[in-house]
């Protein structure tokens, strides 16, 4: 049933687990968590999903629930305002093992960060009652288990088997991708699939929305026709407020960019201390405006500790006023300044480039044409926050840009879990922490996988390495 | 590893740490054991004592007789707590001794508290288990569980006990050994034997020929702090985004902890050519950040402000 105007996302949401390909060990762990339903009531009676967003954890769910014959029940968002609202919708549902029909019926609550706040805490404590009681399986779906802090999802997470889903692997996005373009039956260059992959740092759903949105309708597309995507993070708000913020002179006016950025505070952080020292570039600034932040994040840490939530609104002003004030003897050359030394940098005379400082960012257009070195300046500009406007032969670099500390984690994922397995490992057979693995053995581990392979692979053999756990100490 | 390869497997086979070694055979001979608490440097042959003694005292199966917990990687005093429970609840069966061995490594890592829980668990559990707790300073060991341990305190290793070792074991692996490697080796394992055996593994690995100082320099250039050098001259030169750059990297891709880093830039920071009172301000910036880090939680913003400070004293300091 396969209705040619659904979003593609829905159309080509996995229905059985053949066609959920990622995240093997996760779903896994929720298969056999709902088979151990069929003996009886398991102690764990809620599974906990969470991870980055368009991963697959709710198509998991969906799968699972098909291909084992339950009744899915799903609760969204807009059903957590209140406790009553809940013990309505699930109350009896949860108490009773199967459906009007006579079929088992599984029970999903997605999106549970949408419990936003105290004035949720019922909500929260309202879905622990049901997980206690409940005779079917509840599966619980969130971006992150600790989102909101520690506290928030603490009931959840203590009565809970937590499963962890990661972002998929690049090559895997790329192979979806290609599989839909065929089944729809557009011509979509290889470059545009990988420009559209990339964009998506693992996140398949937002991916095959910027598919359907470049290539629906139409027969072919190229990489020039993905170059217009706009990048995700609710940016449209954000970089204005956040300017708007470095250049107020006082507290309450700094104070403003709370309200004016869409995101959350922890985001906002992200954002601010990503763009600190382009917009701070007078080593004095600097230096006190880190120290306003570094103060800001001591005041949250405290308020997480001491759950003192009051202690929060001098977090915000240091983060925003602290910051924002700091800034006295910067020229806010920042962008166009980092742009025309790393340019010399990269061994090209500043005459090779215009660089133009427009409303929406930093225009660099190539003045010659670049061939083969094209790489390495898009590399650099791109490290700047920098996009590359093919169909107009030249970059465009926002004076503010989004946090890279984020893609870094989303990045790095696949070999810091690797690095942790691995410290765990050499933790256990050399009789030390995993951190003195990480610190003092791995290292040099390194170096030796590099430099003697026979030697390597004794180590590997001796410390019951996985292959790619080897293979990710030689690469 | 080599390092495993050569750890002594009976306190008979332990040429240093004389007298700890001797008290704890007779400890052996009486089949009875006190709890121990053993505090030294890393590397002097804390873990190597305890793990001979229990293979001494119980046999080549010591295995089901001792457990080893790392008090930094288990997550807080509830789980070690839980641990110990549904181990030394069991009696001993089968034994040469009627106890077992609980070795708890990195003890002085536990705060006050979390060490105070620990002692009531000792207490409960002492008929049918000792414990042997390892650490680096005795001063972060609450008294109460001092008074109810032996201490033993194992002193660093001189220069001569790093290199006769190191030379032992580079002839049983085929390795020619120069005379400026083995300086080089000793110098930077600064008395941990373990660091020693490992750098002379990853200098055999990485050279099919001999080891000397420039290989040993080589390997060294690879690890870490060779990175933090490089990210503290690049924020001294107020290339502070790329300094930043190079933190985040060590922190995130490396995984290194945020207190681990900041030790690393406190000996960089003690070691470069700058005037004294200008060490004297860095060294209490470090601290500074040192205490923050327990406040906080982001330790990358932390230390991104030491390194604003490092930009902020090269301006001062001028070139």
């Amino acid at each position: 049933m396969t209705d040619e105007s659904q979003p593609w996302t829905s159309r080509f949401r996995p229905r059985t687990l053949r066609d959920v390909a990622d995240n093997e060990r996760a779903v896994s762990q929720l298969l056999g968590w709902v088979r151990s339903w069929e003996r009886g009531v398991p102690e764990r009676r809620a599974a906990f999903l969470h991870g980055p967003p368009g991963v697959g954890k709710t198509s998991s769910v969906v799968a699972v629930a098909n291909d084992l014959g339950f009744d899915l029940l799903e609760v969204n968002a807009s059903d957590y305002r209140t406790r009553s609202r809940l013990d309505d919708l699930l109350g009896r549902a949860a108490l009773q093992s199967v459906s009007v029909l006579g079929r088992r019926r599984m029970i999903l609550l997605d999106e549970l960060e949408g419990v936003s706040g105290r004035e949720d805490q019922g909500g929260i404590s309202a879905i622990a009652d049901i997980v206690k009681e409940t005779r079917s399986p509840v599966v619980l779906v969130a971006t992150s288990a600790h989102e909101g802090g520690e506290e928030k999802f603490r009931p959840l997470r203590r009565i809970s088997l937590l499963i962890e889903y990661g972002p998929v692997p690049f090559a895997d996005v790329l192979g979806r991708l290609r599989a839909i373009a065929r089944e729809v039956g557009v011509a979509v260059d290889e470059e545009a699939l990988e420009l559209i992959s990339e964009r998506s740092r693992g996140d398949v759903r937002s991916a095959i929305n910027d598919l359907e949105a470049v290539a629906r309708g139409r027969e072919r597309v190229s990489a020039e026709d993905v170059t217009w995507l706009g990048e995700r993070d609710r940016q449209e708000y954000t970089p204005d407020a956040l300017m708007k913020m470095f250049s107020a002179r006082a507290l309450g006016d700094a104070r403003q960019v709370l309200a004016a950025s869409y995101i959350g505070y922890d985001d906002l952080f992200d954002w601010i201390n990503e763009n600190l020292p382009i917009v701070l570039d007078d080593p004095r600034d600097l230096a006190e405006g880190l120290d306003a932040l570094a103060l800001a994040d001591i005041h949250q840490g405290r308020a997480r500790r001491t759950q003192a939530y009051r202690l929060l609104k001098y977090m915000f002003n240091d983060m925003t006023g602290g910051v924002a004030l700091s800034r006295r003897r910067s020229k806010g050359e920042g962008v166009p300044r980092q742009i025309r030394s790393a340019l010399p940098r990269l061994g090209f005379p500043p005459s090779d480039f215009t660089v133009i400082e427009a409303p929406g960012g930093v225009v660099v257009r190539p003045v010659r044409h670049l061939g083969n070195d094209w790489g390495r300046v898009n590399s650099a500009l791109r490290e700047l926050g920098g996009t590359w406007m093919r169909g107009e032969g030249r970059w465009v670099v926002p004076y503010l840009r989004p946090p890279q500390i984020v893609w870094r984690y989303r990045r790095t994922w696949h070999s810091r879990r690797l690095l942790r397995s691995v410290a765990e490992r050499v933790a256990e057979r050399c009789h030390i922490s995993s951190q003195e693995a990480v610190r003092e053995v791995i290292p040099l581990l390194r170096v030796i996988f590099q430099g003697n392979r026979g030697m390597g692979e004794e180590i590997a053999g001796w410390l019951e390495l996985e292959d790619k756990e080897a293979e990710w100490l030689s690469p | 590893m080599w390092a495993e390869k050569y750890r002594p497997q009976s306190l008979d086979e332990m040429v240093n740490q004389a007298e700890i070694v001797s008290r704890l055979k007779t400890f052996v001979a009486e089949r009875n054991l006190p709890h121990l608490l053993f505090v030294g440097p890393p590397g002097v042959g804390k873990t190597t004592s305890i793990l001979a003694l229990a293979r001494d005292l119980y046999g080549p199966g010591y295995g089901s007789f001792i457990l080893e917990l790392n008090a930094s990687d288990e997550r807080g005093i509830d789980v070690i707590r839980e641990k110990v429970k549904n181990w030394a609840g069991i009696r001993a069966i089968a034994s040469a001794a009627p106890f077992k061995i609980l070795i708890m490594d990195e003890a002085d890592s536990l705060t006050a508290p979390a060490q105070h829980a620990l002692r009531r668990t000792m207490e409960r559990y002492t008929r049918t288990c000792r414990f042997c707790l390892l650490g680096n300073y005795s001063e972060n060991i609450i008294e109460p569980i001092q008074s109810r341990c032996s201490i033993f305190r194992f002193g660093p290793l001189g220069e001569g006990d790093i290199k006769d070792w190191i030379r032992i074991i580079a002839s049983k692996e085929g390795v020619d050994m120069i005379e400026e490697g083995l300086d080089a080796i000793y110098q930077a394992s600064r008395g941990d034997m373990r660091k020693a055996i490992n750098l002379l593994q990853a200098a055999a690995a990485s050279q099919g020929g001999a080891v000397d100082d420039v290989v040993v320099y080589s390997v060294l250039g690879r690890v870490s702090p060779q990175r933090v050098r490089e990210m503290i001259s690049l924020g001294l030169k107020g290339e502070f985004i790329e300094a930043r750059e190079v933190l985040r990297g060590l922190l995130i891709d490396e995984g290194l902890a945020a207190e681990d880093v900041l030790r690393m830039i406190y000996s960089e920071v003690m070691r470069l050519g700058i005037p004294e009172r200008w060490k004297v301000r860095l060294s209490d910036a470090v601290g500074e950040v040192d205490y923050r880090l327990t406040q906080g939680s982001r330790p990358e913003i932390q230390l991104s402000a030491l390194l604003a400070k490092l930009a902020l004293a090269g301006e001062e300091m001028g070139p």
